[in-house]
């Protein structure tokens, strides 16, 4: 079973998501040798169930303390995963920097814009098709306690391949 | 005006001018990094934390940490 990580900076969502994901069916279980916990669940896809981990929150994967630690640990152990990295919309920037880290390390990544709405309410405007243009990875707006957004994202994880981080930074350099 | 981000007053607003080497890659994934506009909204009494706003969102530096990073003050 193909395995999906949940990604993001602490307090975007993760874990709203992955209920939403995976229908609450939790199985909780201790990391060895901590105290953090990470969670599992499973979710239909269309064709194939997935296994969808809900990783603890970090700000980058050079570890800061424990719970990131773990973070970064699961991200290595899960080679073969895809990772939905979630980011507050309304704080997107912060997020870029975990993405980028993750993308660089060659996993296939999809990007939730999550809090949508709060990013609306803040007068944000995202350029949702810039974003998939630079990046080169699927980017959906979702809102997870409504459940906006869920439907998209499902159907892009088929289409999510890795992407060289080096294109990006062209692209970057580019724009500027 | 140059000073130590530890040392900015409630609502003063700057510009990170350097940040010490081996604290970089620590202080990036929370957004804070050379250039970057940031405003002072707390701090914490007895040496705690103080916290910042930088791109849209509050982060909180340990007070040794804001020692270490140089920020330019707008008047």
């Amino acid at each position: 079973m193909k395995k999906i990580l949940l990604m993001g900076n602490p307090n975007v969502g993760k874990s709203v998501f992955f209920n939403r994901l995976t229908g609450a069916n939790v199985i909780e279980s201790n990391y060895p040798g901590t105290t953090v916990d990470y969670t599992k669940g499973y979710m239909k896809g269309i064709n194939e169930d997935f296994e969808i981990i809900d990783v603890p929150g970090t700000f980058s994967l050079e570890p800061k303390d424990k719970a990131e630690e773990v973070a970064v640990k699961m991200l290595e152990e899960e080679k073969e995963a895809l990772v939905i990295c979630v980011v507050d919309a309304s704080k997107i920037e912060r997020g870029l920097y975990l993405i980028l880290e993750i993308i660089e390390r060659g996993y296939p990544v999809v990007l939730a814009l999550n809090m949508w709405d709060v990013a609306e309410d803040k007068n944000m405007q995202i350029d949702i098709e810039k974003l998939k243009n630079i990046l080169n990875i699927p980017v959906v707006p979702t809102i997870a306690i409504s459940g906006k957004g869920f439907k998209e994202l499902v159907l892009s994880i088929k289409k999510v391949a890795s992407v060289e981080v080096n294109e990006i930074m062209e692209k970057v350099g580019e724009i500027k | 005006m140059k000073k130590k981000l530890s040392e900015m007053n409630y609502e003063e607003e700057g510009r990170v001018e350097s940040i010490e080497q081996d604290l970089k890659n620590k202080v990036a994934g929370m957004g804070i990094r050379v250039g970057k506009n940031l405003r002072m909204i707390t701090k914490h009494p007895l040496k705690g934390p103080v916290v910042v706003e930088v791109g849209g969102a509050h982060t909180s530096l340990a007070l040794s940490v804001a020692d270490r990073i140089i920020v330019e003050v707008k008047k």
